[in-house]
């Protein structure tokens, strides 16, 4: 970590009618870095993620992405820029086939995807080992074509990642990777947000809930409480939080970490 | 894996030869030639629709529109231009692809019944147009035209209802070539994700709208010449082919051969145009029992004739890995997992 900020917000806000769903948050994502946001539920940690994916629009604030502002760009324009996300309830193309589902965007990263004519058998080839290549990072090229709608909810998720790697990315979005997911799967997704900084060196910024997951796996840790920012630190630092522990965490629960 | 494919491939090769066979087929049947070439021509149109509703998801209930425009295009250059046979088909094809070009970027942002209700009404902009400017257009009465001769190189021949069909069949086949190659290409494929889910498409940093600008612009084309071969066929265009009406039984045909296969709007036309010929010949209620047979045919297939089949066959042989268009590949034996229904909050 050198102090290359790759993503900052700054005083962001977004209301739902009398809701202030996220109230002036703010972060700091450093180049490199796995940074999680934590909180209880609807302590807004979705609703500000969308504001930095480009899902919504923020009411106010900014959003640079490597000290561009693109705070009113449009969501498809951030992932050419380099972002990506994935989201609670995996985002995928049910009734095509996991090959299929990664191909979109391969072919999009490589700027074919507008083309009215089939690629050259080269093209072709290239794209095929690009999608290989994420199969073999999830460890899925068994099920290369399998519908993915018909995938266990684990499975679903790691297609997700996959996809959302075809881009090329330099940050990833994970919006809670863990949710709804079984012990051993939670463990296989684990493992993945791990390579996904180690192996292939991306900027992660996860939402989570478990509080176990964020302890072992971030660098830095944002919390956010009834639409404000609580804390923000190193994991340990976090962890011993007089504030955090009264809003979120329960002493009983850390003590276990 | 690839034998579905193969199979697909030859199945529309050997369409395509018997449909070349198509007069003397229609002489053993008891079928006009015109009949036929109306066939052809619809189904062209259909395609089009095929492309925003089968492949993208898009109820698109103003293609007649493009339609009509590509049947007065052909009239209005014959008739006040003096144009060749070859030149009103450009030109009913321009209007069509032009009249696309104007509503796209209307349509652009509606999804699902708004996408459907706004091409409703500006279809029905352009059917008030031709109806009322009637200097142009000759109003409710339509506009006779003769249908010019054909000149290609040395070729100079007049159009009877054979030679008719010969062009017709042309461009059918030189539009099921390009629907081929369009569903196959990138940019169709991404079409298809546009249907399954709109919003990854925006994640993986496509603009989804551009896609559907060029899908709604190719349907215009293909109606537009589909318009302008029936104006030739019928030596006439009149308002009524501009009518939502006639974008329904566009919608119906599509629906009823199979929305997202290639050739699902071709069964569709056959059943529709052959259908409605011999009915109403038997009943003036013809509608009624066409009707009548549609119903039967969705509660039948639902997934539309040619759709129902390739499902069929699907599930009795492996998914194919890449082929998009013959529906959801059929679970494995390696069984379903259930999964976990989950709210996003």
């Amino acid at each position: 970590m050198n102090g290359d900020v790759i993503l900052e917000a700054v005083d962001v806000c977004k209301h739902f009618g009398g809701v202030q769903a996220v109230d002036h948050i703010g972060i700091r994502v450093e180049r490199g870095s796995l940074h999680a946001v934590i909180g209880p539920n609807g302590a807004g940690k979705t609703t500000f993620f969308n504001t930095l994916s480009g899902f919504y629009l923020p009411d106010s604030g900014s959003v640079r992405f490597e000290g561009v502002d693109v705070t009113n760009e449009p969501n498809w324009r951030r992932i050419v820029r380099g972002m990506s996300r994935t989201f609670q309830t995996p985002s995928i193309f049910p009734e095509l086939t996991v090959y299929q589902n990664l191909l979109i965007g391969t072919q999009a990263r490589r700027g074919v995807a507008f083309r009215l004519s089939l690629p050259s058998a080269k093209q072709r080839a290239d794209i095929d080992a690009r999608i290989d290549e994420l199969l073999g990072f999830v460890n899925l090229r068994a099920a290369s074509s399998r519908t993915v709608g018909e995938l266990a909810h684990g499975s679903q998720r790691l297609v997700e990642i996959a996809m959302s790697l075809s881009t090329e990315p330099k940050l990833v979005l994970l919006d809670e990777p863990m949710t709804g997911l079984a012990e051993a799967e939670t463990a296989r997704i684990m493992s993945v947000i791990h390579d996904l900084h180690d192996r292939l060196g991306l900027t992660v910024l996860f939402v989570e809930h478990n509080m176990r997951v964020v302890l072992s796996l971030a660098h830095r840790v944002t919390v956010l409480d009834r639409g404000r920012l609580l804390a923000e630190g190193p994991p340990a630092e976090i962890a011993a939080n007089e504030a955090v522990r009264d809003a979120y965490l329960g002493k009983e629960i850390i003590e276990r970490v | 894996m690839r034998s579905g494919r193969r199979t697909a491939l030859w199945g529309g090769v050997a369409v395509l030869v018997v449909l070349a066979a198509g007069p003397a087929i229609g002489t053993l049947l008891h079928l006009d030639t015109s009949i036929l070439s109306e066939v052809l021509l619809t189904a062209i149109g259909a395609m089009g629709v095929n492309l925003l509703l089968g492949y993208t998801g898009l109820p698109i209930f103003g293609n007649a529109a493009f339609f009509g425009l590509g049947a007065y295009g052909a009239a209005l250059s014959v008739k006040d231009f003096n144009a060749g046979f070859l030149l009103a088909l450009l030109i009913g094809l321009a209007a069509g692809l032009a009249g696309g070009l104007i509503v796209a970027p209307f349509l652009l942002r509606r999804r699902n019944i708004y996408f459907g209700l706004l091409s409703i009404a500006f279809g029905q902009v352009f059917y008030f147009i031709a109806y009322r400017f009637s200097d142009l257009t000759g109003g409710e009465d339509g506009m006779a035209f003769p249908r010019p001769p054909l000149k290609v190189g040395p070729l100079h021949s007049p159009v009877d209802e054979t030679l008719m069909y010969y062009v017709v069949y042309a461009l059918f086949v030189a539009a099921v070539v390009g629907f081929w190659l369009i569903v196959r290409s990138p940019f169709g494929q991404t079409l298809v994700a546009i249907k399954q889910n709109e919003l990854r498409v925006r994640y993986l940093g496509l603009n989804a709208d551009r896609f559907i600008f060029v899908g709604i612009v190719v349907a215009a084309a293909y109606a537009g010449v589909a318009g302008a071969l029936y104006g030739l066929l019928l030596r006439f265009a009149f308002p009524l082919l501009m009518d939502w009406h006639e974008s329904g039984n566009f919608i119906l045909m599509t629906l009823l051969g199979g929305a997202g296969t290639i050739f699902g709007p071709l069964i569709g036309a056959i059943i529709f145009v052959i259908g409605k010929d011999i009915i109403s010949t038997i009943t003036p209620a013809w509608e009624i029992v066409l009707g009548a047979f549609f119903i039967a045919c969705v509660l039948g297939f639902p997934r539309g004739i040619l759709g129902t089949i390739a499902d069929t066959i699907a599930r009795r042989s492996a998914p194919d890995a890449d082929s998009l268009d013959a529906g959801p590949p059929a679970p494995t034996d390696q069984g379903r997992v259930a999964v976990t229904p989950e709210t996003g909050a």
